[in-house]
């Protein structure tokens, strides 16, 4: 009874529209990433020419895009299951209290999403100041006899130190999504488990973490995305340091590329980070697949 | 919903108090600080609230945005920006209920289009719309970031949870294939709608890049933009940045706690079995 | 029954099919453009000129322009534009090759922006020009407009660096004046830290791009010479990092962000007392360090072993090369930068006019003002090759390795040194 054309129907404007404004510049990029392209070579396009895989070798020969690498694989790692973990937690405990001071936790666990990033800068800049006289974090450590523990300076911690940040600032919309989830459950279904005796615990498990596995897929696979390029906390916390201990992929593309306009060098970075980012996201799809079956 | 007793949800509802300060911290700080001096926020003395509330901030703020015509545009591209919505809602549906060709690489196409940096396709789609001439066009500002993989990605992944008796029970009775999508799948699909309308009223509210580069004269700039425009080269005046952040948060607060209503009005499938 | 959609859908295709040939033209047609750009066919009468500032022109300049307007009968078309995003701006000018008459150009984007052909030459009019032509400025401002012996702009306005300080600090250890050499400058800070812990003497900043190039300079390092070596692993260079890296040793310079305000590291207590920075600073200690009125001042910089050469910025004006109207933007420009509109646009911005007849003038005569002024007579801006950004990014690493990091200064250079010769050849 489906109609043959309708699915491309409905595609069609969305498709159309990332078609020009996304997948054709991809495949620009890719070209672009075989040049030398620069500031002149954009003004004038003669002044472009082809240097091969000139600009792969030379990025992956670059100590400090290794470095980058590192770290970015480190936040993912770190960041994901947490963002995941935590995200879903809050949802479904405003969700078990179901009355106005819950329903009002949700603005609260969303307001990181719609604070000013500058704002974000200030304050967490100053709940990690070094001194023990001044960061937050470092007066809590001080009543329990720790620390003071350099969370930007030092290079061992300033990763973890912007995970803390990122998660932070990552839960609200991801919470927002698990909680339009959980309305789609039904509720004959706890009725159910009750009347066979399942605890609060066994119905969270087997009815509710189970009920909500397609927002979580996305979840999933969109936080990966997103950690992969993770750019804006060390941008404005560290800029990369100290001693690069922070510097994530998207953060070198954009200092070694974009700000001193070598574009062919850019298009390259971002190339092998969009290659990486498709096979993770190709993995899971699979996953997924398999899983459903 | 799990039936909670009244221990546990007080229990919950401490553990999610303490949380939650810590969380919104910053937010607080953000509005709190509109109301300081810039002397105060930068002062090694930090109080939480304002040593003396002032004003200033935002009479300056007024004065010197061009106010009227920064939020007309603003406005404007916040609305057109809801079409966007639409198309992306279509694409989910088609996504999560028909089978066709192609449409795991279309799929894969559309999220390919998440994975590339910004700043790459930045100049590309600049050099694109300059040659449909779109420069200098409310439209040209909001094409490139009408529809997104998120959105469409998001929309499929709620449309596929839907169970599929519910538009066979409207073909039956011969609806279109429209009328399947507006009339069964949207109007069940209402807690994703907000989600999404409040993420698409946030990204039109807030609209800086396009509007900057595509304009070629200051009647095109929103809100962000002119607010950007405040900052100096060196030093920047946290008070007023604070100021215009926290009247530009108040929208989109209101936005969220209107439509936070749709998020919970979820639909019973068994009843209406 | 779809028959609307069907036809959208055709129609969308269609339009696709057309937007990607649009794109293909497009690529040609700009090159064309480009190739002819520079001709300025202008017409009898210009009604407008469109004018690109950065940050909120209107307050910045909006009396200039009507002044001119009012003068000559040609509407300005201001578009201000935000610092943050002034790169994204003017990247997008060049790749469509589309830009306004006057632009605001930031002194170090002029030698690629030269070099990528985006900004016309004007040596012609600034040198029939009794009022643009190269005396009436700073040379640490002209170095920057003149690009192979041609002008490609005129300086708005200009920056420089001084050393600001604690007078009522600096007293109690024996420099009431600031110290004056760069012997003095250590000996002060060591003894300014030892007022307790977290004290320091001097601010070694790292975030700074010209930060160690500029006392590389006072120590006599050439950094790139005439013939385009460089000479950053040679001695001059060195010993100046060395003398940078002392003040992290001895503990007499914080060795890591404080993540504090200037209020709180330069006000109350005094925990960082000196500092280098630019003229804006002193509105912002005015404006928000007001516990310590009439207990701080800025000098011009301590002697280094060979000079105190400071660093020039500032903004040029320039001309877009596709700009049909060189002739009447160049006539704006000589609007702009003249004593009277500078006087102006100080009042709004407390920018320092790159003119130096402009300096005769009252403001200019403040205690605190002539200091700058002093020291842009010993003032050289980084070196204009379009080079130059890539190299500072390199520089701020290899600072930082070497100051924090513990690696060997000669090693760090020589390393560094090679790969600035790699960028230059």
């Amino acid at each position: 009874m489906k109609s043959k054309k309708a699915p491309y129907l409905f595609l069609a404007p969305a498709i159309f529209l990332l078609f020009v404004f996304s997948i054709l510049p991809i495949f620009l990029a890719l070209f672009i990433s075989f040049t030398d392209m620069s500031l002149a070579g954009l003004a004038d396009y003669s002044r472009i020419s082809f240097v091969g895989i000139g600009n792969y070798s030379k990025i992956l020969d670059d100590q400090v895009f290794i470095t980058a690498i590192k770290n970015t694989l480190f936040y993912v790692t770190l960041g994901v299951p947490l963002v995941i973990v935590l995200s879903m937690t809050i949802a479904i405990l405003i969700k078990l209290g179901e009355n106005r001071y819950f329903s009002m936790m949700r603005v609260v666990f969303y307001s990181p999403s719609i604070t000013n990033i500058v704002a974000v800068a200030l304050v967490w800049t100053f709940l990690f100041n070094p001194s023990q006289n001044i960061g937050l974090l470092n007066q809590l450590l001080a009543l329990v006899g720790l620390g003071p523990i350099g969370w930007l300076t030092n290079t061992d911690i300033s990763k973890i130190s912007l995970i803390i940040l990122a998660v932070w600032r990552a839960i609200g919309i991801n919470m927002l999504i698990f909680s339009a989830a959980l309305q789609s459950i039904p509720d004959s279904m706890y009725e159910a488990a009750q009347l066979d005796g399942a605890s609060r615990w066994q119905q969270i498990w087997k009815i509710t973490i189970p009920q909500l596995k397609f927002s979580t897929f996305f979840v999933v696979v969109t936080t990966i995305i997103g950690w992969l390029q993770f750019f804006e906390e060390p941008f404005v916390m560290t800029d990369g340091g100290p001693l690069n201990s922070t510097i994530s992929v998207a953060l070198f593309i954009y200092r070694n590329g974009f700000q001193l306009n070598n574009f062919g060098y850019a298009a390259a970075g971002s190339l092998l980070l969009f290659v990486a980012i498709i096979i993770a996201t190709i993995v899971q799809l699979r996953i997924q697949k398999v899983d459903t079956k | 919903m799990i039936n909670v007793d009244r221990k546990t949800k007080i229990v919950i509802g401490i553990v999610l108090a303490v949380w939650g300060a810590f969380t919104i911290i910053p937010f607080i700080w953000m509005i709190l600080s509109a109301f300081k001096t810039n002397a105060e926020i930068v002062s090694l003395e930090q109080n939480v609230f304002p040593e003396q509330w002032t004003f200033d901030n935002f009479r300056i703020l007024f004065e010197r945005l061009n106010f009227d015509v920064y939020f007309i545009n603003t406005v404007i591209i916040t609305a057109l920006s809801f079409i966007g919505l639409f198309l992306n809602a279509m694409a989910g549906f088609a996504f999560a209920h028909y089978d066709f060709k192609g449409k795991e690489f279309l799929f894969m196409l559309v999220l390919a289009t998440m994975m590339i940096p910004g700043q790459v396709t930045m100049i590309p789609v600049y050099l694109i719309l300059n040659q449909l001439s779109l420069t200098n066009t409310y439209l040209g500002i909001v094409l490139p970031t009408l529809t997104s993989a998120f959105g469409i990605f998001l929309f499929r992944q709620f449309f596929s949870s839907i169970s599929e008796e519910f538009f066979e029970a409207a073909r039956l009775d011969g609806a279109s294939e429209f009328y399947v999508f507006f009339r069964v799948a949207l109007p069940l699909s209402k807690p994703i709608l907000a989600v999404q309308g409040i993420l698409t009223f946030i990204g039109g509210w807030n609209s800086f890049l396009w509007p900057l580069i595509i304009a070629n004269d200051q009647k095109y700039y929103t809100l962000s933009v002119g607010l950007q425009l405040l900052q100096g080269q060196h030093a920047s005046n946290h008070a007023l940045q604070m100021a215009g952040a926290a009247f530009m948060v108040i929208p989109i607060l209101i936005m969220f706690i209107v439509l936070q209503k749709y998020i919970l009005t979820g639909f019973n499938i068994s009843g209406e079995k | 029954m779809n028959k609307k959609l069907s036809l959208l859908f055709k129609g969308s295709a269609t339009l696709a099919t057309l937007s990607l040939l649009g794109a293909c033209a497009g690529d040609t047609a700009d090159t064309d453009t480009d190739s002819d750009a520079g001709s300025n066919g202008s017409d009898a009468s210009v009604e407008e000129l469109s004018v690109w500032i950065m940050g909120d022109g209107n307050e910045q300049a909006q009396e200039i322009f009507d002044a001119y307007t009012e003068e000559t009968g040609i509407d300005i078309n201001l578009q201000s534009i935000p610092w943050a995003s002034s790169h994204d701006r003017l990247l997008t000018a060049v790749a469509s090759g589309d830009g306004p008459d006057v632009v605001q150009m930031g002194s170090s984007y002029m030698a690629e922006f030269t070099d990528a052909g985006a900004l016309a030459d004007l040596t012609e009019h600034i040198e029939a020009s009794d009022s643009l032509n190269a005396d009436n400025f700073y040379e640490g401002n002209i170095n920057t407009t003149r690009i192979d012996d041609a002008y490609y702009g005129v300086p708005w306005y200009t920056e420089t660096r001084a050393l600001y300080y604690r007078t009522d600090l600096l007293e109690e250890v024996g420099y009431p004046d600031g110290p004056n050499t760069w012997d003095e400058l250590s000996d002060a800070a060591m003894q300014l830290s030892e007022r307790g812990d977290d004290m320091y003497g001097f601010d070694i900043n790292f975030e700074e791009q010209t930060f160690g190039f500029m006392f590389a300079r006072q120590n006599g390092s050439e950094i790139i010479t005439e013939d385009g070596q460089a000479v950053i692993n040679e001695p001059e260079f060195v010993e100046a990092i060395d003398y940078l890296k002392g003040f992290v040793d001895n503990g007499s310079s914080p060795s890591q962000d404080l993540g504090l305000e200037l209020s709180q590291t330069f006000g109350g207590e005094g925990v960082v007392p000196m500092f280098i920075s630019g003229p804006w600073t002193m509105s912002n200690i005015q404006n928000e360090t007001t516990d310590i009125e009439g207990k701080w001042s800025v000098r011009t910089l301590p002697e280094g072993p060979e000079n105190n050469m400071s660093n020039t910025g500032g903004a040029n004006l320039s001309v877009w090369s596709s700009s049909e109207n060189v002739e009447e933007a160049v006539d704006l420009i000589e609007h702009m930068t003249s004593t009277e509109s500078l006087l102006t646009y100080y009042e709004n911005t407390s920018s320092l006019p790159a003119r130096t007849a402009a300096w005769e003038e009252e403001p200019f005569q403040d205690e605190l003002i002539e200091v700058f002024g002093e020291q842009l007579e010993s003032s050289e801006h980084m070196p204009v090759i379009k080079e130059w950004d890539a190299i500072s990014q390199g520089y701020l690493s290899t600072f930082e390795s070497i100051l924090i990091g513990g690696a060997d200064t000669q090693e760090a250079l020589d390393n560094y040194n090679a790969e600035v010769q790699s960028m230059l050849d």
